[in-house]
């Protein structure tokens, strides 16, 4: 989420006035890129990661653990800081990391005043010593971080802090809730970045949907816990705000874990994938091959089990996400008749995606999601500007939702050089797949973002899924593979991942066969001694759909299914690699990674949700009531802690990583 | 005497022949399955088809089809399938590729022999990818096998001994001379790398003081790089050798295999005669001489767009 220049944000009422311009302006904007760029040809693989950290705060007198809301003074540091190193003067004992070569790392703000991200200070390529960078970038980033945080300070990547939301003082400094903006009974406004833009969003989000936002975890049903379980933070009588209104009429549900706020959801910290496609041809095809993949990563990443200090029945963050940013109203929710506005949307801005782009022959007209929603005016508009059906169904798509944080000044006249219309509705669907248009300048390319991984507490997996991904990607276009299935089954399998140890217990939907059919040699001059023969594809498939897929588990997909099934995500990236020149070293580090995914997949080493289940339940201040208390968390954290540093090294943690460092090598290549 | 030139064309297109079971096992099942779809995929253009369906459910018809349908001859060699170079080559300039090839030698064929195959085979992979020269050219020599668990001295020596007697180890003498046409294409800026594939720190040591021009790369098997001895890994940072990773292995086309690929069985071409006596293969002995493979990865995407394998054999009377 980048910033945008300040200027004066418009309140909802107004807002909801200028939206059908701002989407005009957006659509004639991305018209003009896509003119300019639609020809853009032979860009390189150019890919980055971006890290997510929580930044807290230990209290070691007290045992406790709190969020810090300092995100604006460390970046202020951090920015001065690389000042200094334009000097020649850079904090010295970072010097030793910094051999590399690299570019400073670049740090962001992010929605959560106790976030923030870090991305590498240049792109990666895929030269094979660039993957070997990338864990190394990573600690580099997590150490920069740490230097310029106060030394109670530290920055973990866990999804959630795990007590956001308590009725006691977890936020550093402290802080009331129920604030004008988001109007929360557990959050206090100053949680979000102050930058306008932030409670600007959140406020308009909630005033558009007409209440709060209303986040339902299911509770995780332990021994002791009470049943009906009903949320003991709920404050029924509070009437500071009309929104306080939303529990007295039910927005909190029994055997749930209730939330109200964005924060909830958008502080949430992910592992985000972009990479530059050749041309636009390329970019539609790995949107449309990676999306598929969506479900299974988000399962296989697994890291939230616990919400507002309760340990939840669900492994993954994000339906939590979808649910803080809804702003769809009751109309459109279909709990009422459509009157005011124009038609139900199934799903939240934050959701799986529901298109594909690709103008490829095997994408069968079957695949395509049947609920889609498209805006048919702006369709229109862009296809008498030259775009094809597929790719302005998608933006038609992405352009039914209103702009919801729109600055008056950007008002003024529309001017096509720019992109701010066209990325206010881009930017703020929030979809596991984007397929992002080169920005004026004259670097970029088309892009592809993978969004629905979960950050992992060590680096060196966050390294190991970003790779992984990467090497997917390389597979897929190397050996065209196909993984097409109907979008709805994508959907459903989103739904899936969410089950507490879906990873192992779960199964998904998936294409049986991703590999291309024999091409057939065509006799083109029969009668000659030396026929021309060519090859060619056999015609697009036209076989049952249902007989393309099947529900496969994760270890099946990532590993490979016996005999003749699913091949495996990771023997196909294998087979890349075989065809390939790696040196040994890297070839040593990539099976470390690949080893970690594998096992992970198989259940020979446990995901990050999993570890923190475990570890809530067995702790000593546990009461088998689903409460994850302040000396739990504070436990939890310190352990996490641990482990980012020491990988599992010290025994904690090693459920997660053992295989990680046990395969490393001693006195040899990798060493 | 013939030679039969057989060819995979381009893996890329093929699906399932690249993808073997999980692969960390050295093996040639990739060369093997992909010859044998080749041939039966060319086979099938030619057989009779039936009602016009070509969506593969229909009878195959393909053992029909006498062999010199879909072979061709040129210059005294026979095309195992025929090849039409026009139709193969690379979509982009010479510059956005990294094209690896890799020449495996075979047993019972002479450092002179082995001259003559090498330019043979460079000149296939350059007609094939429409491409005047390589980034890299390893060189497999057979019964050379590094493994990592063996790399004991003694043992090497051993078999340095015994190599010559059981004729398993390719002796140095005729290494080093073989190397001299691979030297050539370096000089001739066919080949701007050479290396060599599945040598110990001890066979380097030997081999080095006997080139003109080194080879920068040493191929070695990836079963468990980890493992990977440190007096290689120190050996080959000293000399500047680049130390990179296969699954090949060595003994890439042992003549059986070739006779059950081209023979009259069950799963064969019908190229060669069988033992029936009415049939009308290539009859004589099938003797491999060489396989060459070659991959050409666009350079700052990672896509790999072409690879493939020839493999020459001779079918002597």
């Amino acid at each position: 989420m980048g910033l945008l220049a300040l200027g004066t944000p418009l309140d909802w009422p107004e807002a909801k006035k200028k939206a059908d311009y701002v989407r005009q302006w957006g659509i004639e904007q991305l018209l003009a890129i896509w003119k300019r760029a639609k020809g853009k040809e032979r860009d390189a693989l150019r890919w980055g990661d971006e890290i997510e950290y929580l930044v807290v705060a230990f209290d070691e007198d007290r045992q406790k653990v709190k969020l810090s809301l300092r995100q604006a003074d460390i970046l202020r540091d951090l920015a001065e800081d690389s000042v200094l190193k334009e000097q020649g003067g850079y904090v010295p004992d970072l010097q030793a990391v910094q051999h590399h070569g690299d570019s400073i790392p670049v740090f962001h703000p992010e929605f959560g005043r106790f976030m923030l991200e870090a991305t590498p200070g240049k792109p990666w390529g895929i030269g094979f010593k660039d993957l070997l960078d990338v864990e190394p970038n990573m600690k580099w980033r997590r150490v920069i971080a740490k230097d310029h945080m106060n030394s109670n300070e530290y920055p973990i990547t866990l999804t959630t802090f795990p007590r956001l939301g308590t009725r006691d003082d977890f936020i550093e400094p402290y802080f009331q809730p129920s604030g004008e903006r988001l109007r929360s009974q557990f959050l206090p406004d100053e949680i979000a970045n102050p930058h306008i833009r932030f409670p600007t969003l959140a406020a308009n989000i909630r005033s558009r949907r007409g209440r709060k936002v209303e986040i339902n975890v299911p509770v995780f049903k332990d021994d002791k816990t009470p049943l009906p379980f009903k949320d003991p933070t709920v404050n029924y009588d509070l009437h500071k705000w009309p929104e306080d209104d939303d529990v007295r009429n039910g927005a909190a549900k029994d055997d749930h874990i209730y939330m109200d706020a964005m924060a909830f959801g958008m502080g949430s910290c992910c592992l985000q994938i972009t990479f530059q496609a050749k041309n636009i041809i390329e970019g539609r095809k790995l949107y449309d091959q990676l999306s598929p993949l969506g479900p299974i990563m988000l399962a296989l990443t697994a890291a939230t089990p616990i919400y507002k200090g309760f340990l939840a029945d669900t492994d993954v963050r994000w339906n939590q996400i979808g649910r803080a940013v809804d702003d769809r109203t009751r109309e459109e929710l279909g709990e009422a008749p459509l009157k005011h506005d124009r038609w139900r949307i199934p799903k939240s801005r934050y959701a799986s995606n529901s298109t594909y782009i690709s103008q490829d022959p095997r994408l069968r007209k079957e695949y395509m999601d049947p609920d889609l929603v498209v805006d048919q005016d702006l369709k229109q508009r862009l296809m008498n500007g030259g775009m094809d059906d597929l790719l302005a169904t998608h933006f038609a798509h992405l352009f039914i939702r209103d702009p919801i944080v729109i600055f008056a000044e950007d008002l003024k006249e529309l001017d096509l050089n720019k992109t701010d219309h066209f990325e206010n509705l881009q930017s703020t669907n929030w979809q596991h797949m984007r397929f992002k248009p080169p920005p004026h300048d004259k670097d970029t390319g088309w892009r592809v973002e993978f969004r629905p991984m979960e950050i992992q507490i060590t680096d060196f997996e966050n390294a190991a899924f970003s790779i992984l991904i990467v090497l997917i990607t390389r597979a897929i276009l190397s050996f065209d593979l196909n993984f097409y299935i109907p979008i709805p089954l994508t959907t459903a399998n989103m739904e899936t991942a969410h089950a507490r140890n879906a990873v192992l217990e779960q199964k998904f939907h998936f294409r049986n066969d991703p590999l291309p059919p024999r091409p057939m040699k065509v006799n083109g001059a029969s009668g000659t001694s030396t026929p021309a023969h060519q090859t060619s594809r056999p015609p697009t498939p036209t076989g049952p759909v249902e007989d393309e897929h099947s529900l496969m588990t994760i270890d099946e997909i990532i590993n490979g299914r016996s005999g003749k099934g699913f091949p495996g995500l990771i023997p196909l990236v294998e087979s890349y690699l075989n065809s390939v020149n790696v040196d040994v070293e890297t070839r040593c580090e990539l099976a470390r990674y690949l080893d970690l995914i594998s096992k992970r997949a198989s259940g020979q080493l446990w995901t990050t949700a999993k570890w923190i289940r475990h570890f809530v339940r067995e702790n000593e201040d546990y009461k088998g009531d689903s409460v994850v208390s302040e000396h739990v968390n504070y436990d939890l954290l310190k352990a996490v802690e641990e482990i980012t540093e020491n990988e599992g090294k010290t025994g904690v943690g090693e459920e997660m990583l053992r295989s990680g460092w046990a395969t490393r090598p001693q006195g040899s290549a990798c060493g | 005497m013939t030679n039969l030139i057989l060819s995979t064309s381009n893996l890329m297109n093929g699906g399932p022949s690249i993808i073997g079971r999980p692969t960390s096992e050295k093996s040639n099942v990739e060369l093997i399955n992909a010859l044998r779809s080749n041939f039966l995929l060319s086979k099938q253009a030619f057989a009779p088809s039936l009602n016009g369906s070509s969506d593969g459910s229909s009878p195959d018809t393909s053992s029909d089809v006498p062999y010199s349908r879909w072979t061709a001859r040129e210059n005294g060699s026979l095309f195992v399938p025929s090849v039409d170079f026009s139709q193969s080559g690379l979509a982009e300039e010479r510059s956005q590729y990294d094209i690896t090839v890799k020449l495996f030698f075979l047993p019972h064929t002479s450092a002179s022999e082995r001259c003559k195959h090498t330019k043979e085979a460079i000149d296939l992979v350059l007609r094939e990818l429409h491409m005047p020269s390589i980034d890299l050219l390893i060189v497999s020599f057979p019964g050379v096998s590094f493994d990592a668990d063996d790399e004991e001295e003694e043992e090497e020596e051993e078999e340095e001994l015994n190599g010559s007697q059981h004729g398993e180890g390719d002796d140095m003498k005729a290494m080093a001379e073989t190397w001299k046409a691979i030297e050539w294409l370096h000089e001739k800026r066919i080949a701007s790398q050479i290396g060599v594939s599945e040598f110990g720190s001890e066979r380097l040591q030997k081999f080095l003081p006997q080139t003109k021009v080194r080879p920068s790369v040493d191929q070695i098997n990836v079963r468990d790089c980890c493992v990977v001895p440190k007096a290689l890994i120190l050996y080959a940072k000293q000399e500047k050798i680049e130390l990179l990773t296969h699954n090949d292995c060595t003994n890439i086309l042992p003549s059986g295999t070739v006779r059950e690929l081209l023979g009259t069985g069950e799963k064969g071409a019908g190229v060669l005669a069988g033992p029936e006596e009415e049939s009308d293969g290539l009859k004589g002995e099938v003797e491999p001489q060489w396989v060459v493979k070659y991959t050409a990865v666009v350079r700052d995407r990672g896509v790999i767009e072409n690879k493939g394998y020839f493999a020459m054999a001779e079918v002597r009377d």
